[in-house]
């Protein structure tokens, strides 16, 4: 009992937290987070036995998840936006409150049956709640007026490329400071092709493809020098690439190459330079027709869908030979070469598979901005991933998923509008000083580098640590269970 | 006549400028258990490191079976039988005992034969299976010499190096593991053992060769070295 409520705090803060700086009906949103994070989080502390204690568990931590939660809606909707000019709707409060308490208590009891299942049908389960909840999701924020959409994509578009940096560091165990390289690498390579620059205009579906291909090369081209070199060395050569690669593209600009005092071609224009590449072709789809920059919804299921396809092939990498190869090449160099594996193709396979879906995040991404240039992928989109990589978990797929999703929403989402209310709260009380701050953009990467320092050291394998023995082939899984 | 199984003409090794093995040659025969006896940097490792890829002779020859393996890479030398527990035993510390053994058997993933050998390996060392869960990191340094030593026998070796099993170890576990190599060999697995507890080595060992600064100074059956009398002074310790 007493592990169970501290467990539903976890849920009930992620409420409590996104109900007070959201605000208006993001508290109902933040009643479905509380509830989904501790129907998840709580059943494993005290195994389930049958469907009518995990019932009254659903129920219980739902009551912790709810009433954190209505805290932060009165406090922010009756206390806060009275101060900061915006007038008390105390019928808006009512229907939030309630709106949370229902969402709360319905995804809690749900999850918590759901974990009572035997674990074949409670993935099925999960799978399916968490389904419903992604599919539903854009038609909620419309009817929620959360605005939240715009957000949304570009999180799934980080999310894909920290599950592509967690093959390369996770997996491999290869810290790759420069990632972001591939991302515009991916990024430039579609836009390349399917756009006016060069008069290609390939469509959407096939730039992806291309992008995907190029990042992979380039994965290669810059996996290779760094073969003999390990930990900080190989850091600082990824941090090179990561610098080297946005420079470039800043100055293939203007590009002229002869062979043999024989001119191949003169001033030619690659990249765009400063100016970048603008426009770029949006996907067409029969019926959608052209993607359109003001509806984000068939822009949501498409990067949802890269998404889940690429969760299925990682996951699939993981339990394979090369999977293990890499788990036995991040363990200890030298030994995974006498066991017979081949580490200079293992460590080239991680860089190129890690940086292909990174070019697809990138092809995604330069056509829903449809424009794209060289500054939007310097260093700190780096860091940023590391530090999502890092946060929830190296080498475990849920984790990275996790802690990106806090890092990305707290950046985009958090940061800003906590910000924004902060400013107003100043404003009204009338300090003059202090109004010029932004701690949104001031204290970002002060919050990254706090969030990393911190993390190595109360908890250096993330908030989901990654599970070994879950690896266990199926034959020796038999075997240890004898003991 | 005994077949050589594998045999080392002439090999020279550098790392960079050092030149750490200056013409070695020896012979291993199908069967047998060989000993590779020296003091510390005299170039035992770099031996067992070349023969395994891991480092490439500029000159000189590495014969298994009769066929040259001195320009294959580390992977594929594996790949024909010739396994190696590697100095310090380089256990995965973050994986379990089971997984670390299923790693040995990274060449062959094939379920039914990994079963069998599991089996062998577990027979071999009891301990290992009463530890099956534990992360390798935390097993005792005489726990991970057998799991070392278990990895390796799950590739399936024909040849089998083992760089100072002893190492570090309590008396009586330095007995135990000598024991089970001798049980390993006359289970038909043909080793290589280098070692600097030549007392231990040769007891077990049917020949034996002495490195000195990357140079063979002599060779002969263990029992010949065992009353060699610059043997007994400078490895046994004797007077
Ligand atoms: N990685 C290395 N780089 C440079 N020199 C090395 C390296 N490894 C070993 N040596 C040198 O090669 C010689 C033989 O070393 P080694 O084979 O490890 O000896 P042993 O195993 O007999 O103690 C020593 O002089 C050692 O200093
Ligand atoms: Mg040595």
């Amino acid at each position: 009992m007493q592990t169970r409520i501290r467990k539903s705090m976890i849920g009930a803060a992620f409420g409590f937290a996104i109900a007070l700086i959201s605000g208006g009906f993001a508290g109902i949103l933040a009643g479905l987070v509380a509830g989904l994070i501790n129907g998840y989080v709580v059943p494993e502390a005290e195994p389930l036995a049958d469907k009518r204690r995990a019932i009254v568990q659903g129920l219980t931590v739902a009551l912790v998840g709810s009433v954190l939660t209505i805290l932060g809606i009165v406090l922010r909707n009756v206390v806060i936006d009275p101060i900061i000019g915006v007038p008390l709707n105390l019928i808006g409060v009512a229907i939030a409150a309630v709106g949370a308490v229902l969402l709360c208590v319905l995804v809690s009891v749900v999850m918590c049956v759901v974990r009572t299942e035997p674990p074949a049908r409670e993935r099925i389960g999960m799978a399916i709640v968490v389904g419903i909840i992604l599919v539903t999701y854009p038609w909620l924020d419309q009817f929620l007026n959360l605005r939240f959409m715009n957000e949304v994509i570009p999180v799934l578009v980080f999310l894909l490329m920290a599950l592509g940096l967690n093959i390369v560091v996770g997996y491999a165990g290869l810290l790759d400071l420069g990632y972001a390289a591939f991302f515009a690498i991916g990024a430039y390579a579609a836009a390349m092709v399917s756009s006016p620059h060069f008069g290609l205009s390939l469509s959407f579906w096939l730039a992806i493809w291309v992008a995907a291909a190029v990042a992979a090369i380039f994965g290669l081209i810059l996996g290779s020098p760094t073969l003999p070199l390990r930990g900080d060395y190989l850091a600082i050569v990824t941090l090179g690439f990561g610098e080297i690669v946005p420079i470039a593209i800043k100055n293939l600009d203007n590009v002229s190459l002869s062979l043999w005092n024989y001119p191949l071609f003169v001033d030619v224009d690659l990249t765009g330079g400063t100016k970048g590449i603008n426009p770029i072709n949006r996907p067409w789809l029969p019926i959608i027709g052209e993607f359109s920059p003001s509806n984000p919804i068939p822009w949501y299921f498409l990067i949802l869908g890269i998404m889940l396809i690429s969760i299925f092939f990682i996951s699939r990498l993981r339990n394979s030979r090369l999977g293990r190869a890499w788990t036995a090449l991040r363990e200890d160099e030298l030994a995974a070469g006498a066991m017979g594996i081949n580490t200079v193709n293992v460590k080239l396979l991680a860089f190129a598979i890690g940086a292909t879906f990174s070019g697809l995040a990138g092809a995604f991404y330069g056509a829903y901005i449809s424009a794209i240039f060289p500054e939007s992928f310097r260093f700190d989109v780096s860091v940023m991933l590391l530090c999502m990589v890092i946060l929830g978990g190296l080498g475990n797929m849920s984790g990275v998923i996790l802690g990106g999703i806090i890092i990305q929403f707290a950046d985009r989402l958090f940061l800003p509008q906590m910000s924004t209310v902060v400013q107003k709260l100043i404003v009204a009380s009338g300090n003059e000083s202090l109004r010029d701050i932004n701690f949104a953009s001031d204290f970002r990467l002060l919050l990254f580098g706090l969030t990393l320092v911190l993390m190595m050291v109360l908890r250096p394998q993330g908030l989901v640590p990654s599970n070994g023995s879950a690896r266990v082939l199926p034959v020796a899984a038999g075997e240890a269970r004898h003991d | 006549m005994t077949t050589a199984m594998l045999e080392l003409q002439d090999v020279h090794t550098y790392y960079g400028n050092i030149h750490a093995l200056k013409g070695i040659s020896l012979t291993v025969n199908q069967g047998e258990i060989v000993t590779l006896i020296g003091s510390n940097g005299a170039g035992k490792s770099t031996t067992l490191r070349t023969i395994s890829g891991l480092n490439s002779p500029r000159t000189g020859q590495i014969l298994f079976n009769g066929t040259r393996i001195d320009r294959l890479p580390a992977h594929e030398i594996v790949r024909l039988g010739i396994l190696q527990s590697p100095e310090g035993r380089r256990i995965f510390p973050r994986l379990t005992v089971l997984e670390n053994l299923e790693m040995g058997a990274f060449t062959r993933n094939d379920s039914v034969t990994m079963k069998e050998d599991l089996e062998r390996v577990y027979t071999l060392f009891p301990r290992l299976r009463e530890r099956i869960a534990q992360k390798g990191g935390t097993l005792s340094g005489g726990e991970q010499q057998m799991l070392a030593i278990g990895r390796a026998l799950m590739g399936r070796p024909t040849v089998l190096l083992l760089d100072e099993p002893s190492m570090g170890l309590a008396p009586v576990l330095v007995e135990q593991i000598f024991t089970i190599i001798q049980d390993i060999n006359k289970q038909g697995t043909t080793i290589l053992l280098v070692e600097q507890n030549a007392l231990m080595a040769l007891a077990v060992a049917h020949r034996g060769y002495v490195l000195q600064t990357g140079l063979i100074v002599l060779s002969d059956s263990a029992a010949a070295l065992q009353s060699n009398e610059t043997v007994q002074k400078a490895y046994l310790g004797m007077e």
